[in-house]
């Protein structure tokens, strides 16, 4: 039996991939990892990521997969589940053998590791979704806007792009604070990530804009204008929007309060 | 600061002739019309004091105080984003729109908030039964003016707060004077405040085409309200509206979307007009029409006024007036969850109104959401086998939603499917076994009887709870119980990250 030990990124999953295949390993009995932890009877091989093979792989993967469904794998690997990566190979292995068409990858849900795959990429594929809704950005005073939040799987680089899209000519800033990682935009530019905490204490120290705290009392006004009382279900309203993402939003924060 | 001219459209008092005119504008580079803006003042004890019913003098509004009045009188229109209009950035304006739709935030009553909801102006002339701003009542009156929403879209937008715009008004002065107005907001959004982002507008009944096809190229879904699903309905309780003024326009909107479709077919790049069809709205309960007739209604204006959706919204009762009736239940809420459920069958489950419910029942039943009904009154064709019945089939039985059949169909390809296999694809099994066999067998045996079944499903203690935390709002479009549910998938959603891979 063989561990490919590699890093937890997707580059890292990326070069182990290759790796597997250059060596010719039995996909039967050859397995991923991007945990420490050993298996018995193993043979570890330790994994250097390299960009250069990452992107060999990933072009394969487009071209025999599609766009989606590469996002779909892409998705997966962003949660913290100890057996992804081996999910996201070994989909990867039978996807290679089989040629689905695109878009039908993980049709294939009798497999275990198909549908694991599957799995983690709908619940990272959810959560960012209601990041998408539920972050909130401020202004500050220099006119950057800031918004923070605790994200369980590391889909900050997918905001990024959400967000750079959206706000081209904004500067705007998303701290994912459990990582520490800090994404950046500066207006009309490419965006980047970086380790957060300094530039993310820097951030908090500056002030609101005068402007802010004029329209965040608006939109609180909004949101409780708009609710129609004979209809009230705030058990619904709490399961459309979970307590975790409440406590970052300006309209249910109470004032200082965070992860 | 640099000004410049802009060439409008426009029309004149009397309505009708349509006259170019120059404006003056004041354009700034950039954002800077962000910095330029004054501070807003907020006056708080001055909203307690319209809250409590005290007209106050329009002038000397605060943004704040025009707020509050103009979202609460737009509460009861229902919109929602998921229209399917995928727009991409385009690098310099602020917004884009995605596909599914981003609700952004859930209000009290557990309904989405993903559009600034609000009417451009509640001075109405009309006077609805029904309606809390109808000119017979003495509340407190407000108009925006386009700039203030402008900044408002703006400011909200790039904080995340929404996904764009929903414009509605009361009738201020004449239906073409209020629809002038709206088109210029939009026209200042799009062209000056450069918003690229999502806006529904309402055509206004009665005012002039041209004012409406000219909005309609601002705006990515348009809707004319129905008010009430007969005209004899309308005639009661909406004296100065006609079923035929409401009509017109959504012809009119219809057959632009048509005209335009052929126009992009032949130039790729010529506006675009209403790219996220239209939509109308019925109020539920307000009227003594039976649910056989509403979903009668719904049907043909899918099919005859191609409409993207139709809303239901549960009559709350704002006035007194003994021309409404009493409702001592509150809103009828859990007959609009029912039209919505049924709605859905209609479009996306292959059903039609009169298998669902006829002349001799013409309402749902209380008990059974409207798909089980049918299910328990055709079990001659039941039970269907899952590894080989047509899609079509599959979306009929109970428990199966549409992406369930999806997958089963996909799944079934490769391998035989089991009972167990099912529950992981997503059918609500214990909704299902009583309809379905796989590889030949039940899942344990169960009588194919009416009686038997009934019981059965609506003995669960984990069924739609309704009133106390029964429904999903989620985009209008999502189902607590999970079977109805073709919202756009989530994991279908995040085909972002594309540069990043
Ligand atoms: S037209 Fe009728 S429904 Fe609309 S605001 Fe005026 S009174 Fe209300």
């Amino acid at each position: 039996m063989r561990v490919y030990q590699c890093e937890d990124s997707l580059e890292g999953v990326c070069t182990a991939i290759y790796r597997a295949y250059e060596e010719h390993a039995d996909h039967q009995d050859t397995w991923i990892r991007t945990d420490q932890e050993l298996m018995l009877f193993g043979e570890y091989i330790p994994v250097e990521s390299d960009s250069e093979r990452a992107e060999k792989v990933l072009r394969t993967l487009r071209r025999s997969f599609g766009q989606e469904d590469l996002e779909r794998l892409g998705m997966a690997l962003t949660t913290p589940e100890a057996d992804k990566a081996q999910a996201v190979y070994r989909t990867v292995v039978h996807g290679l053998r089989t040629r689905p068409a695109p878009g039908h990858l993980l049709d294939h849900q009798t497999d275990p590791y198909i549908l694991q795959t599957f799995r983690l990429a709908k619940k990272a594929g959810r959560e960012f979704g209601q990041l998408r809704e539920f972050i909130r950005f401020r202004e500050l005073e220099q006119g950057i806007l800031y918004a923070e939040n605790c994200m369980k799987n590391d889909v900050l680089p997918y905001l990024m792009v959400h967000f750079a899209d959206r706000f081209p000519q904004e500067d705007f800033a998303i701290r994912d604070i459990g990582r520490e990682l800090m994404g950046i935009h500066p207006a009309g530019g490419d965006w980047y990530l970086t380790g957060s905490h300094a530039l993310g204490e820097a951030l908090r120290q500056t002030g609101y804009s005068v402007q802010e705290m004029a329209y965040e009392e608006l939109f609180r006004y909004f949101c409780h204008k708009i609710a129609i009382k004979e209809r009230k279900n705030i058990d619904l309203q709490n399961r459309m929007m979970p307590k975790r993402f409440q406590k970052f939003t300006i309209e249910f924060a109470k004032k200082g309060e965070n992860c | 600061m640099c000004y410049i001219y802009i060439e409008q459209m426009f029309i004149t008092e009397n309505f009708g002739i349509l006259e170019k005119r120059r404006f003056l504008i004041t354009r700034f580079r950039d954002n800077e019309w962000r910095r330029r803006m004054e501070p807003l003042e907020i006056a708080e004890e001055k909203v307690q004091i319209q809250v409590q019913g005290v007209t106050v003098d329009n002038s000397s509004l605060s943004l704040m105080e025009k707020l509050g009045i103009l979202a609460d009188s737009a509460k009861y229109d229902v919109a929602c984003t998921s229209s399917g209009v995928e727009r991409k950035g385009n690098g310099r304006d602020l917004g884009n729109c995605v596909k599914s739709g981003i609700c952004h935030s859930f209000s009290s009553d557990g309904r989405c908030i993903s559009l600034l909801k609000i009417l451009m102006t509640n001075e109405c002339i009309y006077d609805c039964k029904y309606c809390i701003n109808r000119c017979s009542n003495d509340v407190p009156r407000a108009t925006f003016t386009p700039e203030e929403i402008c900044r408002l879209t703006m400011e909200f937008y790039r904080r995340n707060y929404i996904e764009g715009l929903f414009l509605s008004s009361g009738i201020i002065e004449s239906p073409g004077r209020t629809m002038e107005l709206m088109y210029r907001t939009l026209y200042l959004l799009r062209n000056v405040y450069r918003f690229n982002g999502y806006v529904h507008v309402k055509a206004i009944p009665g005012a002039p085409p041209e004012l409406i096809r000219m909005t309609g190229f601002l705006a990515d879904r348009m809707s004319v309200n129905l008010e009430l699903p007969t005209a004899e309905g309308l005639r009661e309780l909406a004296p100065n509206k006609h079923r035929r003024n409401i009509l017109t326009p959504m012809r009119q909107i219809q057959n632009g979307i048509q005209v335009n479709r052929h126009d992009l077919m032949l130039y790729r790049h010529a506006p675009k007009f209403v790219a996220g069809g239209q939509s109308t709205q019925m109020i539920i309960g307000a009227t003594g029409e039976s649910d056989y007739q509403i979903l009668n209604v719904a049907e043909s204006l899918y099919q005859k006024f191609a409409l993207k959706r139709v809303f239901y919204s549960a009559f709350v009762k704002v006035n007194e007036d003994k021309a409404l009736p009493a409702l001592p239940g509150g809103p009828p809420l859990l007959r609009e969850h029912r039209l919505y459920q049924a709605d859905w069958l209609l479009r996306f489950y292959g059903f039609e109104a009169h298998e669902l419910l006829d002349e001799k029942r013409p309402f749902f039943n209380v008990m059974l959401d409207p798909k089980e009904d049918w299910a328990v009154r055709h079990l001659e064709q039941f039970p269907v086998e899952i590894n080989r019945a047509s899609y079509e089939r599959l979306l009929r039985v109970p428990g199966i939603g549409v992406r369930s059949a999806r997958r089963i169909v996909a799944a079934r390809r490769s391998a035989r499917l089991r009972f167990e296999d099912l529950g992981r694809i997503g059918v609500v099994l214990k909704r299902a076994v009583y309809f379905i066999t796989c590889s030949g067998r039940m899942m344990y045996p169960t009588r194919l009887e009416e009686d038997y079944i009934v019981r059965n499903l609506t003995s669960e203690k984990d069924r739609v709870q309704f009133g106390s935390d029964g429904m999903s709002y989620r985009q209008m479009s999502l189902f607590d119980d999970g079977q109805y549910s073709l919202q756009p998938q989530q994991e279908d959603a995040y085909r972002v990250v594309t540069g990043q891979l």
